[in-house]
Formats: structure tokens, C-alpha cells, sequence
């Protein structure tokens, strides 16, 4: 009845090559841009109105000449297209070719601005004007001819400066943001103008090319939930479950979170992946600000980063064979072709270690660690590069967490993944992951390699966590140090170092002031690369853990909370 | 339930006096509409007064409807109790309990704690009045008595402001503390036997260190023997003295704790004990059992671990293992303790001891402080 042996099956370099070989962003089931040039007032509300209905996903009128009734007309459309489902897709811009005084005034904002970026020469400029309508022709009928869609290469010129120049014109037209109205921008003249004033107006250019850049980058990460509540259902308070937090991911790496129940953890893992949007902060994911990404935008890199999740029992939808739930996150990224979305969910069942012919098949039909390998494979359908595994084998028996973690590793090894594994068994955390970091209320109190961390911790609390794990050896049953009570609600968390209350460091150096006042920042500690978050972190070694654990109070004593 | 009381007119005889919970020819089945699920098959143990027992297992295993069934909580039908089946708890036979009686005992002599605290507390009733209800029922004490009762056990599972928390709903406490509650409950009648069902495994680390410190404390004090069913061999190593292994429904490992985790015999042991990530396995793969646990319809027929096992030959597909004596008072249902196996035995004894020698080291001096 089932394949899964614990050797995972060796990839097939054909099967991996083909998991990689998706289809271009752009092609998106089969839709594109209206284009229509001449028409302008009411022919663009009927336009909209068509492609609203035929289901394109945006429009640009590109009008001659401009009609007072233009400008309320463009309005109209908007608000059309807002009051639509499609409003977060659709795209539309009037491209108006004025006379006059337009003119006047656009002369004199090109050559200002032309100047300003050292190129004068406005007659070059006038020539495009004459020239635009053919340009834009031509470059629609460039697109199209590729199957592209208008604004998708633009989009990522806007995120990536560098490439931009090898689509001067399209670029030029992504100058209206599909959020913003249309006909906000009159692009009467100036296209590679265009260009340069988007490559200047973009937003943070990628970090300067390291030796190896860092896959992510989490900075100042924030992600706070409002509490509503009375009667007229205000906002009464605020969860602070991912409260400032900073890390690097290398490329190839396994970066572990580990921390209590309610520390924020899963929350950190589904915003790095944009999945809840952050409140502040910056996630940077391989060069890529995924905060000014915009949704639609955010669909050829969320093909590049998947997320697994814990329980596999509630995160396969019964109702859907298996070909449906790993096939979805295809078809979503256009892949509409049955047959072929068929062969891939095939191809990626057989890189789990399930049986190609599962695909007709229903999830309750299979084993926890069965159900947990097309969790696994509905993330590598996409060809991911990095993977958050939110809790991967915390659902299932020993026996078959193992099986799940050697698949996990060889998956790594075979398509060169990247792993965030969020876990709160530390045994697992240290058998799977190069660096962790230990968080507590929404903050990462250290954070350093394996190696250093459960060596060395510095942290008064990772010691207490190390300190808990149970271990299978009965010759090792050791005096614990038990800390006292719960972990403090994240929407009140106290004041200075959050730990604190919990501490029993704190209250061996006799309740110093400055943990209650002072909040503790990560600083390096000893080796490159360990930061801790403690004002006593010097204090520690393993004579006064040891020490803590045989002094500690009976335990009926220990467990009561400091109220 | 009555129905099987009237089945067994005081078969066997008694234990010994030591003795308090004596199962012998243990044997569940559940009749539905598939077929019949033999969920606990011929299970033999006991436990003495004061002691600890371990039934590690994983889902499915039948550890929990062992339980389960000595409390005499199955609904019969769907379950059935096998007839040749006793337990004997404090010198009576409780399977044959009329139900009144048995009332009486459970939750008295005999309690249990559950492992989702938030499902097995009455979310209408404060804790304290929860507990007052059962110190009531079983110690014929006055209401106010029972209250200042309720308040003295919370307490006493470490719960700060008793006399507040007594007042608040299961909703209104954590998962720790709930689970203190329910230790709480389990204790108020001072039982001489606590089952604790997965106690911490809905908890986090550090809480579930406190409860098993707290189990352990009150344990010693009290002297009540503890029935602990875990699936985590690292709660089974911190807290037991003696182990039994179950897999599908049978107990295929028994012995003391040291004996089953140190040197295991069966295979199904020593895979369950190499597939433990450790720091030496770093880089290198686990060892994992493969293949999934036999769904209950389609057992194998003779050894059930048989199609996972690495050390499987033509004996085991063709005759039923028992459980062999394998030295020292420990037992194991594997063909390999027969005497024309010893080759065999040998060689899963040394590959058990390689991988483990990639992971933790067995040399060494045996260095326990916690209950030793």
C-alpha cells in the first residue's frame, strides 16, 4: 500500500529539471492588456467596461488629443474597475498625446528634468514625441507576439534598475501604478526620459552585490494584530507578536526558530513569506523588498518561496483529490494546461517518495507522515528555492519524524533549498539547522550556529530551554532548571527585557533594575556571529546554571508565578 | 457493562498483596462496521504499590485504550472486553465491577489525567467547583469542606492565589495551569493509582519540565503508583522505572527503563531509539523505520513489526513470535531470542549498538541525580 521507505528516493536530474522549467510569469492564463489607440471620453468607459468583462487585466487608451471630458471619464473608470472583484489586477492607463499648452508645460518638466539628469538635448525629445504612437505599436505587438503580458517585465524593472534597460519603452509605461487613477500621468513625449526618471524614482535598489548576499534579510520586522472590542468594536489593545525582529537566511542554509507557544514564531514565518503583511519592517528576499512588491506582482516570488505547514491534517483540504491540491498552487502561477500540471504534481509526489498514481486519490486515504510528504510536495511543485517548514514533524510519531527529516535533508541536498524551520523541539533544531534563533514574546533574545548555542548559550533563557528537554537516557536524568510560570501575554508584554518576569539569572544577581527598565538589544557575545539579548549575559556561565538548577526552590515553590 | 459482570464470576486468583493493578490477558476489541479491531491484544502486566510503569507506544498502538479500559471508560458496544481478561486493582477484580462499584473507586483509588486539559474540563463549571464536585462524591465531606479542599489541591500543584484561580473557568487559565488543575482533580481523593495519559504532551518545553517535576514531587510524596503512557521516550527515560513497548496493539518489549532504552532487544525498540535526532547524528542521516504502522484491519498475520523490520527472515512470516525471555526478568516478541537465532541476535544487537555509537555513547558511568 505504500512506497515510503526511509530512504528517500534519489531526484531524477529529468525531474528536477522539469520541476524547475515553469512557465514565465507572464503568461497568465492566456490574458493580457486591451490597447487602443484613437479612442478617447466614452469609448474608454466602454472599453473598461469590455475587458471587465471578458476578463483582461487592465487597459491604456492611447488618445490623440485630449477632451474635457476626458480627465471625469478616466475617473469613472476607475472607480469602475475599483468597484469590481478585479480591482487589486487591474491595471489602466490613458496615454494622452495633447496639444498646446500640454505640450508647453511637458517641454519644459523634460527638459528641466533632462537636464537635470545630464542630457540636455530636448530636440531629441521632440522626436520621440512624433515618434510615440509607432513605438508603442510596436512594442505591443512585440509583447503580444511573445505572449506577454504588458506590465509584468515592467514591474520588475521598476524593482530591479538594472535590467530596465532592456525594455526602454514598456517601462516607460509602467509609470502609472495601477492602484493610482488613471489618466493621472499624460506621458506626452518623453519616453526613455521615462525610463530614467523610473529608474531614479524606484524604490531602494538591491544592497550592494557581497561576496554571498543573503537569500532574505528580516529587518526590524514587525507584526502587530488590533484587539476590537467594546461596542462600538474599537481597537482596545494590540498583540505584539512579532515585535522588531532582525536575521539573515544564506543561500543553502537551515535557519531554525525555536521558542514557546505564543512567541510569534509561526507568525515571523508567515510574514517573512508575505502571507500576513508585516506592520513594519523590511524583508528583503534575494534583492527584492517584498513590502513594495505589489500583489499581483508578489505571484512569480511567492513561486520561489513555499511554505510547509504543521498539521497535515488540517492543511489538506479533504475534499480535493491530491492532483487538486498540489496542482492549485500551479494553476495559480498559470499553468493551465491539465496534462501538464498532471505530469509536474506527478513528478513531485515521486521526489516525496509517494507513488505517481496517488494523484486521483483523496487525503484521507493516507498516514500522518504520508499526508506530511504532499504537504512537502505541494511546496516543491513550484521549484521553490526556500522553504518555511513551520513545525514539519512536530504532528507525527517518532518513527516517521525521522523519515520526514531525512526526506527534508535530501531535498536540501538535491534542489540546493533554503530552509526556515520553526520547531519548538530543540533536539530536532540541533540535529537539522546550521543557526537558530531563540525567541521570546516576539523577539529574538539570541541567536548564533548550533554549535555555539547549545555549547554556549548565553541567554538565560535558551539555557532553561536547553535545560527542559527531555532526554531518552535515563542515566541522564538530571536536576532541572524549572522556570517559573507562563509565558506574559504578547498583547501586554513587560516593560525592559521582556523575559524578566521569568528570569531566574535576574534573580540570582538579586533583581538588578535595569531588566525592568532597559530594553536589551542583540549584541555580539564572544564569537562572530552569537548575539544575545541580555544586560547580564557576562553572568552566566555554566557554574552559576549549575549552581540555579541544584538551588533551585522545591518545585512546588518554583512553579508559582510572581504576580 | 453489567453484561460483562455477570461473564466472569471472580475468575483467577488474587495477586499478591504488593501488588496493586495486576492485567492479565488484557483484551479490547472495538466491533465496526468494517470489521473488528483488536485495539489491545492479550496485554499481561503489573504494577506495585508505589511504583511507576511506562506504556510508550505510537498513535494507534492501543497504550491509551489499555488505559482506557482498566477505568473501565469504553462504552460497551462499540468496545468489547475479551472474556478471559482480568484486572485486579488493591486485591478486586475491576473488570467485573458492577458499574456503581466501580464509580466508587474511579477517580478515588484509581484516578486519571488526561492529555487535552481544555477537553476534559467542564468549560461551564469553575475549576474549584470542579473539584469540590468530586471531593463530594467520594469523601462524603460537607460543601464548604470540599471547597476549602478544592483550594488546598491547587496549592498543591503549585498554582498561585488558589483561592482565586479556584474561582475562574478552564478558559480563563493557561495550558499548564490547566493542566495543574487536572492534576489537582486527579490527586484530591488521594489515589493510590494515577494514570496520567499523555500529561504533557499538549505543552510547551519548559512548562512540561514543571509538570513532570510536579508529577515526580507529588509522586514521591504521596507513594501513589503511576501508570504513565507516553509516546515520548524522553518523558518515559526522566520519569519511570519500568518500560513496556507496544506496537499494534501487543507488548512487544518489557523491562526496566534502563534495560529497553539502554539495550533494547526487539527491533522495533532499537529503531524507535536510533530514529531520535541528536546532535552526534548531525549531517548524517537517522535511521528511520520504514514503512507505516498495519492498519488494525489488515494485520499482519504472525510477527505484526514484520514488514518493517530489518532483520526479518522466513521464521517470522510464518510463525507467531510470544513474548521470549530475553535475560534479566525483561521480555521480547522476537523470533530472535530463539535459540537458533543467536547469530542473528548478535549481529541486530551490533548494528543497534554502531548506530547508536554515531549517536549517543552507552559507555560511561551512570550519572542520575533526579529520583534514583
Amino acid at each position: 500500500m505504500t512506497t515510503t521507505t526511509g530512504a528517500a528516493p534519489v531526484a531524477e536530474p529529468e525531474v528536477r529539471r522539469r520541476l524547475r522549467r515553469l512557465p514565465p510569469p507572464a503568461i497568465r492564463n492566456g490574458r493580457a492588456l486591451l490597447l487602443f489607440i484613437g479612442g478617447f471620453g466614452l469609448t474608454a468607459l466602454f472599453v473598461v467596461a469590455l475587458g471587465l468583462v471578458i476578463g483582461v487585466k487592465g487597459a491604456i487608451a492611447i488618445i490623440p488629443w485630449v477632451a474635457a471630458i476626458t480627465i471625469p471619464i478616466a475617473v469613472v473608470c476607475w472607480g469602475l474597475v475599483r468597484l469590481t472583484r478585479n480591482r487589486q489586477k487591474w491595471t489602466l492607463a490613458l496615454v494622452l498625446l495633447t496639444d498646446g499648452a500640454f505640450i508647453a508645460i511637458l517641454g519644459y518638466l523634460i527638459v528641466t528634468m533632462s537636464s537635470r539628469m545630464g542630457n540636455p538635448d530636448a530636440t531629441f525629445f521632440a522626436q520621440l514625441i512624433l515618434a510615440f504612437p509607432f513605438f508603442v505599436a510596436l512594442a505591443s505587438f512585440w509583447h503580444f507576439a511573445r505572449g506577454a503580458r504588458w506590465f509584468d517585465g515592467t514591474r520588475e524593472s521598476r524593482l530591479r534598475p538594472e535590467e530596465s534597460g532592456a525594455r526602454p519603452i514598456t517601462a516607460a509605461l509602467t509609470m502609472v501604478p495601477d492602484t493610482a487613477p488613471a489618466a493621472a500621468v499624460t506621458i506626452t513625449a518623453p519616453v526613455p526620459l521615462g525610463v530614467e526618471v523610473l529608474a531614479g524614482a524606484a524604490p531602494p535598489a538591491p544592497a550592494p552585490v557581497a561576496a554571498v548576499r543573503p537569500l532574505l534579510t528580516v529587518q526590524g520586522l514587525k507584526k502587530h494584530f488590533p484587539i476590537y472590542g467594546g461596542v462600538l468594536r474599537r481597537q482596545i489593545g494590540t498583540v505584539f507578536a512579532v515585535d522588531g525582529v532582525d536575521f539573515e537566511i544564506m543561500p543553502g542554509e537551515t535557519f531554525a526558530l525555536v521558542g514557546e507557544s505564543g512567541c510569534g514564531k509561526t507568525t515571523l514565518g508567515r510574514t517573512v513569506i508575505q502571507l500576513t503583511p508585516s506592520t513594519a519592517g523590511r524583508v528583503v528576499f534575494d534583492g527584492y523588498e517584498l513590502a513594495d512588491v505589489d500583489p499581483e506582482d508578489m505571484r512569480p516570488l511567492r513561486r520561489r518561496m513555499q511554505i510547509i505547514f504543521q498539521d497535515p491534517f488540517g492543511s489538506l483540504n479533504p475534499r480535493m483529490p491530491i492532483s487538486d491540491i498540489i496542482g492549485e498552487g500551479l494553476l495559480a502561477q498559470g499553468l493551465t494546461d491539465r496534462k501538464a500540471r498532471d505530469g509536474r504534481v506527478e513528478d513531485a509526489l515521486e521526489l516525496v517518495g509517494l507513488r505517481r498514481e496517488y494523484t486521483r486519490r483523496y487525503p484521507h486515504e493516507f498516514s500522518g507522515g504520508q499526508r506530511q510528504r504532499i504537504g512537502v510536495a505541494r511546496a516543491l511543485a513550484l521549484g521553490p528555492d526556500f522553504i518555511v517548514a513551520d513545525e514539519p514533524v512536530s504532528a507525527l510519531d517518532v518513527s516517521i519524524q525521522s523519515q520526514v527529516l531525512n526526506l527534508l535533508l535530501d531535498l536540501k541536498r538535491d534542489l540546493k533549498l533554503t530552509y526556515l524551520f520553526i520547531s519548538h523541539n530543540l533536539s530536532v533544531v540541533q540535529y537539522f539547522s546550521d543557526r537558530v534563533g531563540v525567541m521570546y514574546l516576539g523577539k529574538i533574545v539570541e541567536i548564533g550556529t548550533v554549535e555555539q548555542l547549545y555549547a554556549n548559550p548565553r541567554h538565560p533563557y535558551t539555557v532553561a530551554l536547553l535545560s527542559a528537554i527531555p532526554e531518552a537516557d535515563p542515566r541522564h536524568r538530571r536536576k532541572r532548571l524549572v522556570l517559573k510560570g507562563d509565558v506574559p501575554s504578547p498583547a501586554a508584554p513587560p516593560a525592559g527585557c521582556r523575559f524578566h518576569t521569568r528570569c531566574w539569572l535576574r534573580e540570582r544577581l538579586g533583581n538588578p533594575e535595569d531588566c525592568s527598565t532597559v530594553e536589551p538589544q542583540l549584541q555580539v557575545f564572544g564569537e562572530e556571529g552569537h548575539r544575545v539579548a541580555c544586560h547580564h549575559a557576562e553572568n552566566l556561565s555554566q557554574a552559576t546554571v549549575a549552581q540555579a538548577a541544584a538551588e533551585a526552590p522545591a518545585v512546588v515553590a518554583a512553579a508559582v508565578e510572581v504576580e | 457493562m453489567t453484561e460483562a459482570s455477570t461473564i466472569r464470576p471472580g475468575v483467577g486468583v488474587p495477586p499478591a498483596d504488593d501488588v496493586l493493578l495486576d492485567v492479565r490477558h488484557l483484551k479490547t476489541y472495538f466491533k465496526v462496521m468494517d470489521g473488528t479491531v483488536p485495539a489491545v491484544d492479550d496485554i499481561s502486566f503489573s504494577l506495585k504499590r508505589g511504583q511507576t510503569l511506562g506504556i510508550v507506544g505510537e498513535s494507534g498502538s492501543g497504550k491509551s485504550v489499555t488505559a482506557l479500559t482498566i477505568m473501565r471508560l469504553l462504552d460497551i458496544p462499540p468496545a468489547e472486553i475479551g472474556k478471559e481478561s482480568e484486572a485486579w486493582f488493591d486485591g478486586r477484580e475491576v473488570l467485573g465491577l458492577p458499574e456503581g462499584e466501580m464509580r466508587r473507586i474511579r477517580g478515588n483509588d484509581m484516578a486519571m489525567i488526561f492529555q487535552e486539559p481544555l477537553t476534559s474540563l467542564n468549560p461551564v463549571f469553575t475549576v474549584g467547583d470542579q473539584i469540590a464536585e468530586q471531593v463530594q462524591l467520594h469523601m462524603k465531606v460537607k460543601e464548604r469542606e470540599s471547597r476549602d479542599r478544592a483550594v488546598e489541591m491547587l496549592r498543591l500543584v503549585g498554582i498561585p492565589s488558589p483561592e482565586r484561580r479556584a474561582k475562574q473557568y478552564p478558559h480563563e487559565l493557561s495550558g499548564g495551569m490547566r493542566q495543574r488543575v487536572m492534576i489537582g482533580m486527579a490527586l484530591s481523593c488521594d489515589p493510590k493509582l494515577i494514570i496520567a495519559d499523555e500529561p504533557t504532551t499538549a505543552l510547551d518545553v519548559t512548562v512540561q519540565a514543571q509538570i513532570m517535576e510536579l508529577l515526580r514531587a507529588i509522586q514521591e510524596r504521596t507513594g501513589a503508583a503511576l501508570l504513565l503512557i507516553t509516546h515520548d521516550l524522553g518523558v518515559i527515560a526522566e520519569m519511570v522505572e519500568n518500560v513496556i513497548v507496544m506496537y499494534a496493539g501487543q507488548i512487544v518489549e518489557q523491562g526496566t527503563v534502563e534495560q529497553v532504552l539502554l539495550e533494547p532487544r526487539m527491533p522495533y525498540t532499537m529503531g524507535l531509539i536510533e530514529s531520535i535526532p541528536t546532535v552526534e547524528k548531525r549531517g548524517g542521516r537517522l535511521s528511520a523505520i520504514s514503512g507505516v504502522v498495519p492498519s488494525p484491519f489488515h494485520l499482519p498475520p504472525n510477527c505484526r513489526f514484520e514488514p518493517r523490520c530489518p532483520y526479518r527472515w522466513e521464521t517470522c512470516r510464518t510463525v507467531t513470535p510470544a513474548l521470549y525471555d530475553a535475560g534479566d526478568g525483561r521480555l521480547s516478541r522476537c523470533h530472535l531470542h530463539l535459540v537458533e537465532a543467536t547469530a542473528r541476535r548478535e549481529a541486530a544487537i551490533a548494528a543497534h549498538d554502531d548506530n547508536m555509537r554515531m549517536g549517543r555513547r552507552l559507555t560511561g558511568a551512570p550519572d542520575r541525580i533526579g529520583n534514583a
